[in-house]
C-alpha cells in the first residue's frame, strides 16, 4: 500500500538478465517509497542487471516493474518520457559525458528538458554541485577528477531535476571510508530533505548499514532476503548469516597462508636493489 | 543481442550464423540511419552540436586533405604527362587531371581520408561512451542518444564532404599544374583552357552526389559500429572498442569503392 508522497517500486513475479539468460528469477519485492532501500548481493549477483531493468533500459523476460499504479512495460512512449525525467541515476562511475565540463554534465537534463534560462540554470547547477561539494570545479572536465569526486558530480547530475526517484549503482564502491562515509550521509540528508525514494544497489555492508531502511538480498539467482535492516541483521539464515560476517572477516583477516614468492624463480635478480647498501 | 565469445559452429552453420547478421545488421543499421535522419532538425541545439562536428570533421581536415589532394595532383600530373606525350596529346593534360579528380579520385580518396581521419575517431568516441555507461546515462536521462550523438554528426557529414572534395578537387588540379606545367614545361594557357573546355556541369554534379553518399556511408557505419560497441562477440570493453573501430574504416572503406562503382555506372 502506497502511503507516502513518492510511489512505491513494486516488482512482482520478475526475472531479470540478458537475452534468455535469467540471472534473478522470481522476484517479488516492494521497495517502499519516501525510504532509502539497498539491493545487496555479492559480485554478479544481478544486482546492476536488476536496476538496469528497473530503469528500463533492459525488457523483464517475465513479471512486471510497478511504480506508483504504472507498469512500465504498459507506458506508452510519452509516459516513459516523463518517467525517466522524473528519475535521477548515479552509475557506478558517474557516467559523466567526457567531452563537457562538469556544469555542462549536470546542466545537460536542464538544458534538454526545461524551457529555463541559462542564468536559472546556471544558478541550479551550481547549487546543486555545492550540495555535493563541488561548485568550485564547474568548470573542470571528469579526467580531471578522482573517482569520488566523479561521483559525487554523477549524483548532483542525477539530483538535477529534482527527481522524487533517485538510483545509485555501487555508490561506495571504490572509495575511501572517510568519502564512503560522506557520500552516505549525503543520500540520508537527501531523503529526509527532499523525501526522495532511493535504491541502492551494493555490496558494501558498512554504507548498508548506515543508509538502508528496507533490505533486498539477492544471491544463487533469487532473492535471498527481503525486509527492514534489523530484520536482516537478526536472522539466522545460515546462508545469511555466512554472508554478512563473512564479508567482515574477509575484511579483518588478511590470508597469508600462501608462502612469499622465492626470489629464484625470478627471470630477474632484482634482490640488489631491496637490500641496504 | 549476443554476449561471449564465438561458439564453435559447422562450417554450414557458420555460413548461415553469418548471413542472418549481415542481413540483420543492414536492417538494423538502415533503421539506424533514419533515426538519426528524423532528428537532425529536432531542436535548436543540435545546429549548435552540428556546428562543432563541422569544425571536427571539417576544419580540422583541411591540412590533411590538401595535402594528400596536392601529391595526388601532382602524381597525375606526372604520370598523365608521360601517357599523353606518347600520342603527342600532352595538351590535354588539363583535362585529364580535372576530369579524373571531379569523378572519381577527389570524392573518393576525400572519403576515405575522412574515414581515417574523423571515422575512426567517431567510432572510438560513441564506442568509449557505450561501454563506460555514459550511453546508458543519457538513455536515462531521456535524452536519445542518436539524436545526442549521431544525428550533429550526420548534418556535419553532409555539410563536410562536398565541401572538402571541392577543396581536393581544386589542390589537386594545382598539383597537376606544378608538375604538368611548372615542371615538365607543359603549356599553362592550354591547361586550364582544356579544363574548361572538357568540364561538364554534369562531372561536377557527379562528384558532389557521390561525396554526399559517401558523407552518409562513412557516418552512418562509424556511428553504428561505435554503438553497438557492446554486442561485438569478438571482444568485449576496451578491445571491443579497438575492433569496433578497425571494422568501422575496413567496412566504410568498402562501402565508399562499392557505391563508387555503383554510382559511376548510374550517373557517368
Amino acid at each position: 500500500m502506497q502511503t507516502n508522497k513518492t510511489p512505491d517500486i513494486r516488482l512482482e513475479g520478475l526475472t531479470v538478465g540478458y537475452g534468455k539468460t535469467a540471472v534473478v528469477s522470481d522476484i517479488d519485492v516492494t521497495l517502499p517509497g519516501g525510504k532509502i532501500s539497498v539491493i545487496l548481493g555479492g559480485s554478479g549477483c544481478g544486482k546492476s542487471t536488476l536496476l538496469k531493468h528497473i530503469l528500463m533500459l533492459q525488457p523483464a523476460l517475465t513479471g512486471r516493474i510497478m511504480i506508483g499504479s504504472h507498469d512500465l512495460d504498459k507506458l506508452d512512449r510519452r509516459g516513459k518520457h516523463c518517467l525517466r525525467q522524473r528519475m535521477g541515476v548515479l552509475f557506478q562511475d558517474g557516467a559523466l559525458l567526457g567531452s563537457l565540463s562538469l556544469g555542462d554534465n549536470v546542466a545537460l537534463p536542464l538544458r534538454e528538458h526545461t524551457r529555463l534560462d541559462e542564468k536559472t540554470i546556471r544558478q541550479r547547477v551550481l547549487a546543486k554541485l555545492a550540495l555535493v561539494g563541488l561548485d568550485e570545479f564547474h568548470d573542470y572536465y571528469p579526467n580531471e577528477l578522482s573517482g569520488g569526486m566523479r561521483k559525487r558530480a554523477g549524483l548532483a547530475r542525477g539530483m538535477v531535476m529534482d527527481p522524487p526517484l533517485l538510483f545509485c549503482d555501487e555508490p561506495t564502491s571504490g572509495l575511501d571510508p572517510v568519502t564512503a562515509a560522506e557520500l552516505d550521509l549525503l543520500l540520508l540528508e537527501l531523503k529526509k530533505s527532499f523525501e526522495m525514494t532511493l535504491v541502492v544497489v551494493s555490496h558494501d555492508l558498512d554504507s548498508m548499514r548506515t543508509i538502508a531502511d528496507h533490505v533486498v538480498v539477492l544471491g544463487e539467482g533469487k532473492v535471498l532476503f527481503n525486509g527492514t535492516r534489523d530484520e536482516l541483521e537478526a536472522t539466522t539464515d545460515e546462508y545469511l548469516r555466512r554472508f554478512l560476517d563473512r564479508q567482515a572477516l574477509e575484511r579483518t583477516s588478511p590470508r597469508l597462508t600462501m608462502p612469499a614468492l622465492d626470489v629464484t624463480v625470478m627471470k630477474r635478480d632484482c634482490s640488489k636493489y631491496l637490500s641496504e647498501a | 543481442m549476443m554476449h561471449g565469445r564465438r561458439k564453435q559452429l559447422s562450417p554450414i552453420a557458420h555460413l548461415g550464423d553469418a548471413t542472418l547478421r549481415f542481413v540483420g545488421d543492414t536492417g538494423a543499421m538502415f533503421l539506424f540511419l533514419l533515426e538519426a535522419s528524423a532528428r537532425i532538425f529536432s531542436s535548436l541545439g543540435q545546429f549548435r552540436k552540428t556546428v562543432r562536428q563541422v569544425y571536427f570533421i571539417g576544419v580540422k581536415s583541411i591540412s590533411v586533405i590538401t595535402l594528400i589532394g596536392l601529391f595526388t595532383g601532382m602524381v597525375i600530373g606526372l604520370q598523365m604527362h608521360y601517357a599523353l606525350a606518347k600520342f603527342g596529346a600532352e595538351g590535354f593534360l588539363g583535362a585529364a587531371v580535372a576530369l579524373s579528380l571531379v569523378r572519381e579520385l577527389g570524392p573518393v580518396l576525400t572519403a576515405i581520408m575522412i574515414t581515417g581521419r574523423a571515422g575512426s575517431s567517431m567510432t572510438a568516441e560513441i564506442g568509449v561512451m557505450r561501454i563506460s555507461e555514459q550511453v546508458d546515462a543519457l538513455r536515462v536521462m531521456d535524452i536519445n542518444p542518436i539524436g545526442y550523438l549521431v544525428s550533429p554528426k550526420l548534418a556535419a557529414s553532409i555539410i563536410c564532404f562536398p565541401i572538402l572534395t571541392a577543396f581536393f578537387d581544386l589542390v589537386g588540379m594545382a598539383g597537376g599544374y606544378l608538375t604538368g606545367v611548372l615542371l615538365l614545361g607543359g603549356n599553362h594557357g592550354v591547361y586550364f583552357y582544356r579544363i574548361q573546355a572538357y568540364m561538364k556541369m554534369s562531372d561536377v554534379s557527379g562528384g558532389f552526389i557521390k561525396s554526399l553518399v559517401f558523407a552518409v556511408v562513412v557516418c552512418t557505419v562509424s556511428c553504428f559500429m561505435g554503438y553497438y560497441t557492446h554486442t561485438r562477440r569478438d571482444a568485449v570493453g576496451p578491445e571491443a572498442v579497438s575492433q569496433a573501430t578497425t571494422a568501422g574504416v575496413v567496412t566504410s572503406c568498402i562501402l565508399i569503392l562499392l557505391s563508387d562503382y555503383i554510382l559511376t555506372s548510374l550517373l557517368f
